[in-house]
């Protein structure tokens, strides 16, 4: 399965430098960036390997794809490629269709893996009531998982404030997260790839991660259907990101995921051993004693 | 349409060029001729320009044909509208005891759901009706949907447990066969890829071409993608325009940038000049498209309030308003005509700001820019168009094809009488042209014409008789009118001296005839570079 995101945002809103942090810290993985202009991408040279006018090579195994021959061709080809790579990652245009292009991450190869929209802190709001992008620039905020609330140095922290409550009370679904310059730690924005991942080496050489703070949770005894749905519902939004793998009784295994409010449980091809999950939050909100407690209320060890 | 010299008997023509127009008396002057009488009996018009086709949607006549009105096939003759469910279903019966492998999958084009607005939509079970074996794959009229078979899912491995937003499911959440959008179209990979192939056939540019000739058009604005900068494409096309039997001259007008192209518009600009060096008669160049919005029976235009009437609001804009003038004005500068498609007014008041923009950086002020489709263009844009020089491209062909639905559900009756106001474009002083949009509705000027005179619709309504024209007015909008939008008034769009003897020859007099009538008058061919092409059939 390769995961899927897309990130969107109006023009300005910072894409491009969330999207160069993410290339530079690819936690070892082979991401595929889909984007629509080299131009705009700065990438180390010490980075590039090789280049040609539709893809750049880095020496980390990533690679960018232009979408000049059309966004389904590329994935296409990405997806039926020798060695595909294990996230694709869909730069969206200021005025693009989000939860249409999103919807790609369904198809039978791939996994969803979040919707990510980036909004200006100082301007978000005043493009949501635009005259010609207000409907865009609403229609992209509401199918996102995830915010990433950008600039926030750029603005007082009242501003902050009130774009937040304007964001929540307009946008429920979508958990947001503040950033400055477009740093966010990858785990958060691409999720979490090492099943015993520690604050530590969520994402080293940055200082944005000493926001975050994650729990895992680890038992070598099956689980019932039940107890996990339970599990998973009881999340709340103090949990930006989750993820984990069960075998439940009678034989099954399942993956689960929550990004902002997106709950998902699937089955999962291959063998899991009792139950795993690792979840981030901001730190001092995410509930670490609270997690623990649900965790040992659903999931207790037997006799 | 030409003014000074409005009627004659004869025309003199040498070597693909007309001499004059008048008595032969006139006209012996300039020396040896033949005489040649094929048209004694008939009436010679400037040819017709189709100001806005897509000329590759030719591969859409290459599979059975569903819509819900009757369209006129490449061979002269009618494929007649499907006007029910059952006559949809026989009709695909009757195309698949045509295909002899049991494997081949059917195509069939042109359904438009919003003709049958009191049925439960079209599903898979409808389709299996017709085969629970060959794959079968029903693109609709929109291009945005498909209604496929269980045999088609099944080929695909589409299954109920894929959970894309865009696959329609019944009550119980199986799969009915509808796919809406692109994400769900591509899982059915099979169909949609050969949909996409029609239109990248060498077969689909030349059956245009016999479409246009039946109709009489000697020239077709192509308003259409950007495969043409493919060197293989382009190689295609040139081979087919400079063909002696290809009846048409094409003004291809290239879109440098949908969403997901490059932003570097210096440099497409520069692909655009670098074009025009290797035009010819047949092939030309004049300018780029850029699509600004969606449209108005999608519900995906962008309205100015009070918005739609009923439905929901999809409005969908393709550009971004702070860079669209950064879009436009390395081609503005290069001198490149500007077609700019706004299905809704408020993406025209954008085109508009914009063009005025354009002429404070650059003063270039017989630009002729144009708003295409300009549907619901208001009396306030109108007065700023004038002044502005831009011109506008009315669909008048959707106040047939989609007017009560207009008048009925998307913009209600105010708006829809206003819907592509000609009559108010004259008064203000906009230039103006007429269109089909072919594919989207069929190609034919005379029908065009029709429509932009009797504003009539299905049901029988008068839609907004204010804004009728004469059928002289409606002709000089699919002539000479759509001619100066292309900067090419100077060479096609009358019948003057030292221009192309570019031809229609009809069977009646268009200005003469009863105007309900302007649409049945037959079209013996036409005449392109003092060459004769009889229509089909």
């Amino acid at each position: 399965m390769i995961l899927f995101t897309v990130i969107g945002g109006y023009l300005g809103a910072g894409k491009t430098t969330l999207l160069n942090n993410i290339l530079q810290n690819s936690q070892d993985r082979r991401i595929a960036l889909l984007i629509n202009d080299f131009g705009e991408i700065n990438i180390d040279a010490g980075l590039i390997k090789s280049q040609t006018e539709a893809q750049i090579n880095l020496t980390n195994g990533c690679v960018c794809c232009s979408l000049s021959d059309g966004f389904h061709e590329a994935i296409e080809q990405l997806a039926s490629a020798s060695f595909p790579p294990q996230h694709i990652i869909v730069e969206a245009s200021g005025v693009a269709d989000i939860f249409n292009l999103s919807q790609y991450g369904y198809s039978p190869q791939m996994t969803l893996d979040g919707v990510v929209i980036v909004a200006d802190a100082e301007t978000v709001v005043a493009k949501a009531n635009d005259k010609y992008v207000a409907q865009t620039v609403r229609r992209q905020l509401a199918a996102a998982d995830l915010i990433v609330l950008n600039k926030i140095d750029l603005v007082t922290r009242d501003k902050v404030k009130d774009v937040t409550k304007w964001l929540t009370e307009n946008f429920p679904a979508a958990t947001i997260i503040e950033a400055e310059a477009g740093r966010v730690p990858s785990a958060l924005l691409l999720g979490i790839h090492d099943k015993h991942a520690d604050p530590g080496n969520l994402d080293p050489g940055h200082h944005a991660h000493e926001q975050y703070s994650t729990w895992h949770f680890h038992s070598g005894h099956t689980v019932t259907n039940n107890s996990l749905t339970e599990f998973v519902a009881q999340l709340d939004e103090s949990v930006v990101r989750a993820k984990g793998f069960a075998l439940l009784e009678g034989g099954t295994c399942v993956q689960f995921q929550l990004v902002g409010s997106r709950r998902e449980i699937s089955p999962y091809p291959s063998p899991a051993e009792g139950i795993s999950v690792v979840a981030i939050g901001l730190r001092g909100v995410l509930d670490l004693a609270a997690l623990d407690k649900l965790a040992d209320e659903l999931f207790p060890e037997p006799g | 349409m030409n003014p000074s010299n409005p009627l004659a008997t004869h025309i003199a023509v040498r070597d693909g060029m007309i001499l004059g127009a008048g008595s032969l008396p006139e006209l012996e002057g300039w020396g040896e001729y033949t005489l040649d009488e094929t048209f004694a009996d008939k009436v010679i018009l400037p040819g017709f320009v189709e100001a806005h086709a897509h000329v590759m949607t030719g591969g859409m006549m290459l599979h059975p044909y569903l819509g819900f009105f009757d369209r006129p096939t490449a061979d002269g003759g009618v494929a007649p509208g499907i006007k029910s469910y059952n006559q949809l279903i026989e009709a695909l019966i009757a195309e698949d005891a045509k295909l002899e492998d049991p494997g081949q999958q059917l195509i069939a084009v042109g359904f438009d759901p919003i003709y049958f607005p009191d049925q439960p939509r079209l599903t898979r079970h409808h389709l299996d009706q017709v085969s629970r074996t060959r794959p079968i794959y029903l693109h609709h009229a929109s291009g945005h949907l498909a209604t496929v078979n269980t045999a088609m899912l099944e080929a695909n491995n589409v299954s109920a447990s894929l959970r894309v937003d865009g696959l329609g499911r019944d009550d119980a959440g199986e799969l009915d066969g509808e796919l809406r959008e692109f994400a769900a179209m591509a899982l059915c990979k099979t169909g949609t890829r050969e949909v996409q192939y029609s239109n990248s056939r060498e077969e689909a540019l030349r059956d245009f071409g016999a479409l246009a000739c039946n109709a009489g058009i000697t020239t077709c604005t192509d308003l259409a993608g950007s495969a043409i900068l493919a060197p293989k494409v382009l190689q295609m096309w040139h081979k087919v325009t400079g063909d002696d039997a290809f009846p048409m001259r094409i003004a291809q007008y290239n879109i440098p940038a949908m969403p997901g192209n490059t932003t570097d518009f210096d440099a497409v600009a520069n692909q655009f000049i670098q074009l025009r060096r290797e035009q010819t008669d047949k092939l030309r160049f004049p300018g780029v498209k850029f699509v600004l919005d969606g449209s108005i029976q999608g519900f995906s235009a962008l309205l100015n309030p009070p918005g739609y009437f009923k439905g929901e609001d999809h409005g969908q804009l393709l550009a971004v308003p702070e860079q669209l003038m950064d879009w436009l004005l390395p081609f503005h500068k290069a001198g490149l005509n500007i077609h700019m498609h706004c299905n809704g007014n408020k993406t025209q008041d954008l085109a508009i700001e914009t063009v005025a923009q354009l002429i404070r950086a650059d003063p270039w002020l017989d630009h002729r820019h144009t708003i295409t489709h300009a549907q619901l263009t208001t009396q306030a844009q109108l007065r700023k168009m004038a002044r502005l020089g831009l011109c506008a491209n009315f669909f008048t062909n959707h106040i047939w094809y989609w007017g009560d639905q207009h008048y009925d559900i998307t913009v209600g009756p105010e708006r829809a009488n206003a819907l592509e106001p000609c009559a108010s474009a004259i008064r203000e002083g906009v230039s103006f042209s007429i269109h089909s949009d072919a594919g989207v509705t069929p190609l034919g000027s005379l029908h065009t014409m029709w429509c932009a005179v009797n504003r009539l619709t299905p049901s029988g309504r008068v839609l907004g008789a204010t804004e009728k024209i004469s059928a002289a007015q409606a002709l000089r909008a699919v002539t000479i009118d759509a001619a100066y939008q292309l900067h090419l008034d100077d060479e096609i769009g009358s019948l003057e001296a030292g221009k192309q003897a570019d031809f229609a020859v009809l069977e009646e007099d268009p200005l003469a005839v009863d105007p309900l009538h302007l649409r049945d008058i037959k079209v013996w061919g036409t005449v392109l570079g003092g060459r004769q092409y009889k229509a089909a059939g």
